[in-house]
This record gives C-alpha cells, structure tokens and sequence, in this order.
C-alpha cells in the first residue's frame, strides 16, 4: 500500500474527525480496542462503533499512529500551530493508540488549566485508555494529576466559603445580617454540593481501578492509586475503608493470586487499625460498634469523619470496644486468610498475606501492651488477658463474628483455631462497661504453630508443604527475634 | 483444585551459551529503522533506549560502534530551558531522561556537553518539602524519581545541592514490614521500586538503615525453580527483574543467597539464537531493555566475557572509577 503523502494526510484527518464523531454520538462509549483487519474495505470508516464499543481496524493505525504523533510533535516544538479543539482531538486519537505519550498528556494538562478541556473528560478517557492498556502508568499519572485539580477547586471553593463568612460576620457587627441566612444557606448547599461530587468522584475511581485489576493480575499501576486515592481523597474515613474493606473480601477471594489485591487489605486494615486506635467511637451507640463484624451500618458520620468534637475525650470503655473492634478485624482477616489457604493450596499470595497480618496484629498487641504498662494498668486493661496476651475466642464466637464466613471454608476453622472458654464481647458489654463490670476478654488470633503444622505432617501438595515450611521460619526468626 | 506455580519450563535445546557477538550485531543494527513504527510507538523513552543500547554495547567492549557525534548532539538538542532533558526532541522533560542522558554522557565522558549547572538547578527545583522527588513539573512523586535525582547528581558530583537528609526521610517512609520498598508510602514492595530504593541508600551512605536480612530473605523468594527471578509474588520470572533483584542483593551483601548457577542458565536461555538480544523469557520477542538487562546479569554472576557492571548505577564500573564514584556496598 504505498499511499502518497497527501492521501494519508487526507485519510487521518478523516479518521481524527471520525474518532471525535463517535464520541459526540455515544457518549457513553466504555471500551476501545483494535479490530484485526489487514486492509481497508472500500469506502468504509476504519472506526466502528458497535453499542458502546469504539474498534479501529488494525489497516489504519499504521498510518494514523505516526501521523498525529509527528503533527503533536511539530506543535510542541513551535513549528507547526495548532487550534486548541485540533489539539484537544489529536491527543485523544494519540493517547487511545499510546497511552504513554507523557507529552500528549501534559498538552491536555495545560489545556485542562485553560479550561478548553475539562477533568471529568480527561477522566473519562484515561479510563477508555485502560480499557485496552489497564498497566499504562502514564494514564495513571495522569489522573493523579486531574484528581489533584478537582481537589484544589474543591479546597479553593471552601476556602472562598469561609472568607465570605468572614465578611458577612464582620458586615453583621455594622448592619444586621438580614441577608446572611440567604448566604450562609447558599453556601450550605454549594458545601453539600462538593462534598458529593468528591464523594461520586472517588467512588468511580474506585470502580476504574477495579475493572484494571481485572484486566491484569497483580496491576501494581491500578492497586497503588487505589491506595492513592483512599490516602489523598478518603482520609481519616472510617466508612469508607470499611465499605473497601468489605466489598474487597469476595475479590480476593475470586483472586488468590493477585498480590496486589491482597496487599491493598493489608493497607485497608492497617489504616483503620490507626484511625481505630487513635479516635476510638465516642459519639456512636457502643451496642453497634461492637456487636459483629464492622461495616459500614456500624458507624455513625461523626466518627466516619474521624472528628471528635470537643469535650468528648475518649473514656476507657470506649479505648476498650476500638480495641474489641480492632481484633475483630484481625480475628476475621485471619480466618479468611486460613479458609483461602485450605482451599486454594499452593499460592505464595495467601501465605504472604497471612504473614502481614500477622505482624500488624504482633506489633498492635505490643503497643497495647505497651499503652497499659504506661497507664499503670489501669485502663485499657480489659483488652488483655492477666498474661497480656488475648485470650482465644469459641468457635461459636467465630461463626457469629465473620461477616460473610469463609468462602468455601465450613469446617476449616475448628482445625486453624485454639478453643477457649472466653466468648465474644456482646451488646450486653456496654451495660456491664458501665456499671464497673469488667468485660470478658475479646477473640484473639489462632495459634499459628498449630496452623501451621497441618500442613506439614502427611500434606499432599509440596507446594503447600513448602509454603507452609516458610511461613513457620519466618515466624521463628523475624516474629520470634523481635522483643 | 490444583496448582501449578508460575514459572516457565526451559526446555533442553534453550540457548546454554553466551552468543555475545550477536547481541553486538542486534544492538548495532537497532538503531537503523528509524521509522518504523514500533520505532514510532517507542519515542516517548527514547533517550532511556539509548541508555540501554550503549550501556549493554559498553560491557561487550562495543562501544565504539555506536555514532558517537550524533548520540552526543541528539542528547544536547534534548535539553530544555529548564536544564530538564526529555526522551525525544519536542517531548517534555523529566527526570527519567535527564538521568539516562547523563549517564550515556558518562559512557562518552563528555557530561560537559550538557549545561550541568542547569541540570541540578532542574533536579532541585524537582525536590519537595518532605524530601521527595517530582518526575517532572506536574508533581508525580514516586520512590523512583528520588533515584534518578540522586543518581543523576552523584554521577555529575553535585549530591550537596539537596536536602539529602529530607530525600533519605521519605525513602525510609516507603519501607515496608517485609524489608521491601513500595513507589510512595503504603504501597507494596516491588523489585524495580526496590532497587531504586537500595541504590539510593547506597548513593547517600544509608545502606545501614535497610534490614539487609529482612530484604535479603523477601528477594531471595523472588526465585523460581527455573532459577530465574519475578518482582513479586505469583508473578511470571522475567529477566529485567532478574536484574532488579539480583543488583539489590548485591548491594545489600546478600548475592550468594541465590542459586546463581540456576539464574544464569535461565538469563542465557532468554537469548534468541538467531537474531541476537534477550527476551523476558524463554521463546518471547527480544528488546534493547532486556538484552541490557541479560548481560548485566551475567556480569553481576561473574562471567567474565563482560565488563564487571555497578550493581547501582548500571553502567560499567571502569566507567564509575573514572568519574571517581564508587557507590557504597554491604558487605
Ligand atoms: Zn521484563
């Protein structure tokens, strides 16, 4: 096909113009990919666009890849103009072929600062980008970039917020405020608007992340901006990481092999491990917060939001049922991790995974042993046996706490777990918390060696012999050398 | 259910010796097809290409193949008002491309072709309040742009002008339980983050902050009964994260905790026998990045057909020595 200069030229703009078209038709377009086809049909648009999925047959990308590329890199270096909408659909039609062309996107950056494009579209074709190239970490870095925008207009919008507080106060103190109702409602209102866009926003990139982790396994890119994103746009937010926390269960458990997946619920449990311990509920029922397993219905938004309004320090009970809740959490991530290691045998991940847990739980223990030696042992006492450990739960307790039990697991935790007289803290505890009466001590965590060596007498999968084998040494000599 | 563990199988007629003179032909003759269209799909890196090509070219003795005028021109028309150099002419700078200019630079030892003291005002102006390194002037932070900005300045000599102690501070923030590094703090340890990380502790005199145990023990898991390694858990073995792996363990102390017998006949079983270069893995496409990737490998395994390579810095060490830098080592 040797095809003149001026016909490709002819060509590509066809097909620009076509890729721009197809999007003002369907808005809602939500995969791109290449269709295999070797040579163009006559007359035909190489783009198709069948229900929301945008194709381009493979013929023409040849031509239009080098194309837009060259006329994008002409117009950086000053030697050919641009229109700012030309720019806009040179750089779509490029990032949908090369998504990591940092250049094209720092071009829509600045027509971003601008305002000819604006985040939300910038958004929406990062996330079309993933659908063919869910690794391309340049989209990623891209949308880190977009998010930090809506979050600067966000902050800006409130900042502006509380300036005309300010003036409306001090315009009070001269003339009577007979228009600051309308204001002060105005502005209620453009807050409650914010914070659920910011609320929508998060939640769909949450959903973006998702679908690219089940593109590629173990999708490092998609799994650390999930961590990102919770650290930047969900801070201190105890509902949502619960929310994560749970709508992740049956994911890993679908995915025993994705590190990445299991990595992010080690952050999930890590950072409500911090939020638990450092505000413990104040505000919300305690007969919600330690009844079973934590989720979203349990918390109250004042404690959602991790404030504590002032004079209300926490007291011991309430030092107390954080901490039930925290080994709730433990108690119920180890009894996931050891139903997905009996039945999925062999994969490193679940090992992995079960070694972090474990160290969170080994290092939360100290601190709180840690946090009763320096209170004299005076309060925060009860989450501790006498001997300072916690004291193993029932199996009752264990059936009653897992929030969706294990996945194929029925009887795998009586083998995993030690059983002990102490049940689960009950409602009824608040009430006995109340009146003085020490509360009986909380779920602890199985006993690893006894795990363990179920695996190693007469297993049948080497791997999980070997796997297993790892596991008791690192217990030995990374938990056992640390005092 | 069953399982089968992620890992290749070499098969017995795999490539078993070093085929170095077809490495040279396939590097050589890389360059050549400049308007192809994988070439086209690559431009976006490619002074990082041009690292690779002549740093693999250099530990094979051949260097002077390369068109040496016209890499040094090309690199010079790359840098920016800013002191920045981008991966192509008409693409913006960044810290990736600043760092393998430099580095060719070095190969050519003519870094003042470039205006250095642009270039670490560029890399300082990069540095944020809390120690860390944006990629570029968009603010992407990331454990790896910390190394390129310290390398960058250790091989031109100018470590003093960032806060290093700040740069140190937030690399420590990414260290994980496991011993490993993540790209920003929380997330999982990765082998290329972590050989980012460890030569940056190497380059700033902190490898004692690392538990080279710990590190040690979670990268030796990184090996396959193939012999060959993966980044992370569950992942397939590659041979640029044989690298990564295998460099971090040098500079940690740790090599000979590996089956390096085993490694090395994984790394020559990606050779392609008759076009030359490296895949990730037996029997897959060969690429300039992972034939780099190859041979410093087997150099950092002794073979002693090819130059001894700096486990830091990835670049041969009778270069380092004539820009006078020897990067801290555990023993
Ligand atoms: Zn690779």
């Amino acid at each position: 096909m040797a095809e003149s200069e001026e016909e490709v030229d002819v060509l590509v703009q066809r097909v620009v113009k076509d890729i721009t078209n197809a999007f003002k038709r369907n808005p809602n377009i939500d995969e791109i990919g290449v269709i295999p086809c070797p040579e163009a049909r006559y007359n035909r648009s190489p783009i198709v666009l069948v229900e929301n999925k945008l194709g381009v047959e493979s013929w023409c990308v040849k031509f239009l890849l080098p194309y837009v590329h060259n006329k994008l890199l002409l117009y950086r270096q000053r030697k050919h103009w641009l229109e700012r909408e030309a720019l806009a659909d040179i750089t779509c039609t490029l990032l949908l072929l090369n998504p990591d062309f940092t250049t094209a996107w720092n071009v829509r950056k600045e027509l971003l600062q601008c305002g000819v494009l604006n985040p939300e579209k910038d958004l929406y074709l990062g996330q079309l980008a993933l659908t063919k190239f869910p690794k391309s970490p340049e989209t990623w870095i891209h949308r880190r970039w977009v998010l930090q925008q809506i979050l600067g207009q966000c902050s800006a919008a409130d900042r502006s917020k509380k300036r005309q507080q300010g003036d409306a106060e001090r315009g009070d103190a001269e003339q009577g405020g007979a228009e600051r109702g309308d204001t002060e409602r105005g502005d209620a209102e453009r807050s409650q608007q914010l914070s659920e866009h910011l609320a929508r926003t998060l939640h769909q990139e949450m959903k973006v992340c998702s679908d690219a982790a089940c593109r590629y396994p173990s999708n490092y890119n998609a799994w650390s901006h999930r961590i990102w994103v919770l650290q930047h746009m969900g801070q201190g937010n105890v509902k949502v990481l619960h929310d994560e926390l749970s709508s992740m269960r049956l994911w890993v458990s679908m995915h025993v092999s994705d590190h990445s997946g299991f990595h992010y619920r080690q952050f999930l449990l890590k950072a409500l491990i911090t939020e638990l311990s450092q505000t413990p509920a104040s505000t919300s029922s305690p007969q919600q917060r330690c009844s079973t397993a934590p989720s979203s219905s349990h918390l109250h938004h004042s404690q959602a939001n991790g404030e504590l309004s002032e004079g209300e320090a926490a007291t011991d009970e309430e030092w107390q049922l954080s901490a039930n809740t925290v080994l709730q959490l433990f108690h119920q991530e180890m009894e996931l991790c050891s139903d997905l290691i009996q039945s999925f045998p062999g994969h490193e991940t679940l090992w992995s995974h079960r070694r972090h847990v474990f160290y969170l739980w080994h290092h939360w223990r100290r601190e709180q042993q840690q946090q009763k030696g320096s209170t004299n042992g005076e309060s925060r006492s009860g989450v501790l046996s006498s001997n300072g450990d916690p004291a193993p739960p029932t199996l009752s307790a264990q059936s009653s706490a897992g929030g969706g039990g294990g996945v194929n697991g029925q009887g795998h935790a009586a083998q995993a777990m030690e059983v002990d007289g102490a049940p689960l803290p009950d409602p009824r505890d608040s009430k006995r918390l109340k009146t003085g009466v020490r509360p009986p001590s909380p779920p602890a965590l199985p006993s690893e060696p006894s795990f363990v060596s179920g695996f190693l007498d007469g297993c049948c999968n080497p791997e999980q012999r070997r796997f297993a084998l790892a596991y008791k040494k690192w217990l030995d000599t990374v938990i056992g050398q640390q005092p | 259910m069953g399982t089968q563990v992620k890992d290749v199988i070499i098969k017995p007629d795999a490539p078993s010796s070093l085929l170095l003179d077809k490495h040279a032909d396939y590097i050589a003759a890389y360059g050549s097809k400049k308007d192809d269209y994988e070439y086209t799909l690559s431009e976006y890196l490619r002074m990082s290409g041009i690292y690779w090509g002549l740093t693999v070219m250099d530990l094979m003795a051949q260097l002077p193949r390369m068109n040496r005028p016209e890499i040094v021109d090309f690199i010079k028309s790359c840098q920016h008002e800013c002191g920045g150099l981008s991966a192509s002419i008409g693409h913006d700078p960044h810290l990736l491309y600043t760092l393998s200019a430099v580095q060719i630079l070095c190969l050519y030892d003519s870094v003042d072709a470039l205006d250095v003291d642009k270039v670490v005002e560029y890399i300082k102006g990069l540095q944020q309040e809390d120690g860390s390194f944006a990629g570029d002037k968009w603010g992407e932070i990331d454990t790896r742009f910390s190394f390129c900005a310290v390398a960058t300045l250790a091989l031109l000599g100018k470590m003093d002008k960032i806060n290093v102690d700040k740069a140190v501070e937030f690399i420590l923030s990414c260290m994980n339980f496991d011993g490993g590094f993540g790209c920003r703090p929380g997330s999982e340890s990765h082998a290329g983050q972590i050989y980012c990380c460890a030569g940056f502790l190497s380059l700033t005199g902190q490898l004692h902050q690392v538990n080279a145990d710990l590190l040690g023990w979670w990268l030796c898991e990184r090996q396959l009964p193939s012999g060959g390694l993966n980044g992370r858990p569950e992942k397939l073995p590659d041979v640029c994260y044989s690298w990564w792996v295998l460099a971090s363990l040098k500079i940690i102390g740790r090599i000979h905790w590996i089956d390096k017998a085993k490694l090395r006949s994984f790394i020559l079983a990606c050779q392609d026998e008759e076009t030359g270069g490296f895949a990730d893995r037996p029997g897959d496409m060969v690429d300039p990045f992972h034939t780099l990737f190859g041979i410093a490998g087997l150099s950092l395994l002794g073979d002693e057909q090819i130059k001894p390579v700096n486990p830091v810095l990835c670049m041969p060490e009778d270069v380092l020595q004539r820009v006078r830098l020897q990067p801290d080592i555990l023993s």
